[in-house]
């Protein structure tokens, strides 16, 4: 795991309850949109027809853009309807600390996770699986497989079963949490149904 | 609940999907959110990787020209200042079982890995939101043109993925919904059908004639 970052959950926490207070709509029509193009223009951007920037100088100043434009807006806690601000230091000694690489998964079927430069020969991860999109409780196992056996993929992310023993599931109740046990339980059954037993889900 | 998950010494990943035109404003300026809040993921919520997923507020997908000149510009920017691990997730116009989505699917594919992406997640075809509407033959896709990108010229994936993006964003309109999990696939045996097979060939076939190296 990475090591201690200088920015701990808990002091995120308490300058979401002691940040300067917003109304969201003044964040999401006014804050964003005119620190965004505010930046655009300081930094010169204008991406043309390319997909991927093919000149240094481009991802410089767009890196820039976004360093500047979250220093200087912060986040937006839309619970605490506070804005949670923070250094330019604290960003760039936290981009020194984060993870360059992590295993997924375990045994022969682990996945190295760790950082390609530019357009590296080395292959990204495929991390095969529904995305978050709805699947049926009859179906999971099976569709879940057929991710689990393609060669092709290294590590599995889930989909939303429906229902769980034919019951609908509903976001802040107990169903919620047998759910999302059931799921990892019949992704971990796909995984070995798959001869992948070790998987990263 | 993120402190709870670092004290167990989980794997933090922080998800973020900012919307092209929406109100962070055009290409430039939807980029620019995106750096900041992948920046931010790292920063305030101590995240291991971060889970990318610009999406066209018009169609609602990630496979749009738009978002994967957005994606491929942020990933690109953070990649060539730091080492922290990116990825992207998959939300095609078009279901399993059609030759658009293998062909949308491939190209967000290229631009993910040429940017400098470390994962690719997906794929939830039909805009993830039909029931059991993905397969593995859509990751498959997923990998195999992941690969075949993996070190080309970046000038020359972007012709190549220019050219691609033609084949199908003048259907979105008219995208087809595909088949579900159980129509495309042998359940029992969990195989795709021959039907799904052609398809997938004749896809790779367009491809390979468009230029790209796949195996």
């Amino acid at each position: 795991m990475a090591v201690t970052r200088p920015l701990s959950v808990f002091e995120t926490y308490q300058r979401s309850i002691k940040g300067s207070k917003l109304d969201e709509k003044e964040w999401d029509y006014k804050v964003i949109p005119q620190n965004a193009t505010s930046m655009k223009e300081k930094y010169r951007l204008h991406f043309g027809k390319e997909f991927i920037p093919t000149d240094n100088s481009t991802k410089e100043r767009l890196f820039l853009a976004g360093l500047e434009m979250l220093v200087m807006t912060g986040i937006y806690n839309a619970d605490t309807h506070r804005v949670v601000k923070v250094t330019e230091e604290e960003v760039r000694e936290c981009l020194k600390k984060a993870p360059r690489s992590l295993i997924m998964g375990s045994g022969k079927d682990a996945a190295d996770f760790s950082a390609r430069k530019g357009n590296s020969k080395k292959k990204p991860v495929i991390q095969g699986g529904p995305t978050g999109a709805p699947v049926s409780e009859e179906m999971f196992i099976p569709l879940i497989q057929s991710f689990a056996q393609e060669a092709m993929v290294d590590t599995i992310v889930s989909g939303v079963m429906q229902t769980i023993d034919g019951m609908t599931v509903q976001t802040n109740t107990p169903w919620e949490i047998k759910a999302t046990q059931a799921e990892i339980r019949a992704i971990r059954e796909a995984c070995r149904r798959a001869g992948r037993p070790g998987m990263g889900i | 609940m993120i402190a709870g998950w670092l004290n167990q010494g989980n794997i933090i990943m922080v998800e973020q999907m900012p919307i092209f035109g929406g109100y962070t404003g055009g290409l430039e300026e939807t980029a620019i959110c995106d750096v900041a809040t992948t920046l931010a993921s790292f920063t305030l919520l101590n995240g291991s990787f971060h889970l990318d997923g610009p999406i066209h507020i018009r169609w609602g997908i990630t496979t749009a020209r738009e978002t994967l000149q957005v994606a491929g510009h942020a990933a690109a920017a953070i990649d060539a200042h730091s080492d922290l691990l990116l990825a992207n997730q998959y939300y095609p116009i078009a279901g399993p079982c059609t030759e658009m989505c293998l062909l949308e699917t491939a190209a967000q594919a290229m631009v993910d890995t040429a940017s400098g992406r470390e994962l690719l997640s997906g794929s939830a075809a039909a805009k993830g939101v039909a029931t059991d509407s993905t397969t593995g033959m859509e990751a498959r896709i997923m990998g195999e043109a992941a690969i075949a990108t993996a070190g080309l010229k970046v000038d020359d994936v972007n012709q190549l993925v220019d050219t691609l993006v033609k084949t199908y964003e003048t259907g979105y309109a008219k995208a087809p919904t595909g088949k579900t999990f159980q129509e495309c696939y042998d359940v029992k045996m969990v195989y795709p059908t021959k039907e799904y097979m052609e398809i997938y060939d004749r896809a790779v076939a367009k491809m390979k004639n468009i230029g790209i190296p796949l195996a």
